[in-house]
């Protein structure tokens, strides 16, 4: 049997604490989000033609996916941070969208009469620009949903942290696309893909080292 | 002392997050217990005391993580779960020392095949895998008198039980995931 000692060093270490609130930790992350987009648009970081871009089914195409991904990852992770809840439910859905992304791109590619040499589409010096673009501003929802799981008790730790590298991915994606110019289903599948794998791959090897318990 | 019924475990819990000692230590001592009988019908004998006080351990760090407006029993049952993979994750990491001789140990069988759920996750095993780490982490034999036993390496009898303690501790998550 446990020791009654560390019963009474337990007893003798208790502080009052808050219960952890999923909805104030939203909101947290909520305002993270908005203060960096908001900080991105204010630093100039919109291509010119947004209004414009803001007609073409592609720009809403990307917005919605992205945004779809960033919702459901957040939801995930702060649900997964309850030592009773899994991710691996919300991860499902997330690999649900983003298959349903990858057809829906496709299907407005055809629309668009995409085609052509799929090499010069690829324009690979653009794309891995937009790649660390979005390793970069993914960090800041990355970073707070890092610390939230580090004071959760999240049971399946890789779980959580691969909801978290895609919730980071999904937005930092999501607000690059304000400055992105590129509209083509392809590049974007391809380079936003490519973006959002790395995120995911960093904090799934960095998160559940940093946060056992 | 009567033990509280385990609804009333979230009222204790939810005191002491108010920072009420004696609500604290009623309860730490109530599911102390609880643990008991949970990581004994689970894990080898030697390991049950170790993993009794890291699940409190764990349940006094995340004690904020309980919602009070939940039933008590499925968030210990989770970082009870959660803290018996971790051992068995443990388990399959570590070293086995081949004991002295001289040392004297009483007979603990009864108590190992006590270990009736232990015994049943062994079954989704590999036979040579289940044979492995009932022999050298249950039933206390080093790699080689295994080996000798099993006729697999000694090389072998380690790999054994590391992917079966590995396969052990993602069946349990799997089932905590389906449930």
């Amino acid at each position: 049997m446990a020791s009654e000692q560390l019963l009474d060093d337990l007893v003798a270490s208790l502080a009052p604490v808050r219960p952890r609130n999923p909805r104030r930790e939203g909101m947290v992350l909520a305002l993270v989000g908005m203060v960096e987009l908001g900080l991105y648009l204010m630093l100039g970081h919109h291509r010119p033609d947004l209004m414009m871009a803001m007609h073409m089914p592609s720009f809403w195409w990307k917005a919605g996916c992205l945004g779809g991904l960033t919702i459901i990852g957040m939801v995930t992770a702060l649900r997964s941070f309850d030592p009773t809840a899994s991710p691996r439910p919300g991860l499902r859905w997330m690999a649900l969208l983003l298959g349903a992304a990858l057809v829906s791109g496709w299907a407005i590619d055809i629309a668009n009469a995409g085609g052509g040499m799929l090499r010069a589409r690829l324009m690979w010096r653009h794309g891995i620009d937009c790649m660390i673009a979005i390793v970069i501003l993914s960090i800041p929802v990355a970073v707070a949903l890092g610390l939230m799981m580090r004071r959760g008790a999240p049971t399946d730790r890789k779980g959580s942290a691969l909801a978290i590298g895609l919730a980071g991915a999904g937005w930092g994606a999501f607000v690059f696309i304000f400055q992105c110019p590129h509209d083509d289903p392809f590049y974007v599948a391809v380079w936003y893909g490519a973006g959002a794998a790395a995120v995911a791959l960093i904090w799934w090897l960095i998160l559940p080292r940093v946060t056992r318990w | 002392m009567k033990e509280a019924e385990p609804d009333e475990w979230g009222s204790l819990m939810a005191a002491a997050q108010a920072g009420n000692g004696g609500a604290y230590r009623r309860l730490l001592a109530e599911i102390r217990g609880w643990l008991t009988r949970y990581y004994a019908s689970r894990l080898p004998p030697a390991h049950v005391d170790d993993a009794v006080q890291e699940a409190l351990i764990a349940i006094h760090e995340k004690r904020h993580s309980y919602d009070p407006a939940r039933p008590f029993r499925p968030w210990l049952a989770a970082i009870a779960r959660y803290k018996w993979v971790d051992r068995l994750r443990a388990m399959s990491r570590q070293k086995t020392e081949e004991l002295p001789d001289d040392t004297a140990i009483g007979d603990h069988e009864s108590a190992v095949t006590s270990a009736a759920l232990l015994g049943q996750l062994m079954t989704t095993l590999k036979p040579a895998q289940a044979e492995a780490i009932r022999l050298v982490k249950l039933e206390g034999y080093s790699v080689e008198e295994a080996s000798a036993r099993t006729g697999q390496s000694g090389s072998l009898i380690k790999v054994n039980i590391h992917r079966g303690l590995a396969r052990l501790a993602a069946l349990i998550q799997r089932q905590s995931d389906g449930e």
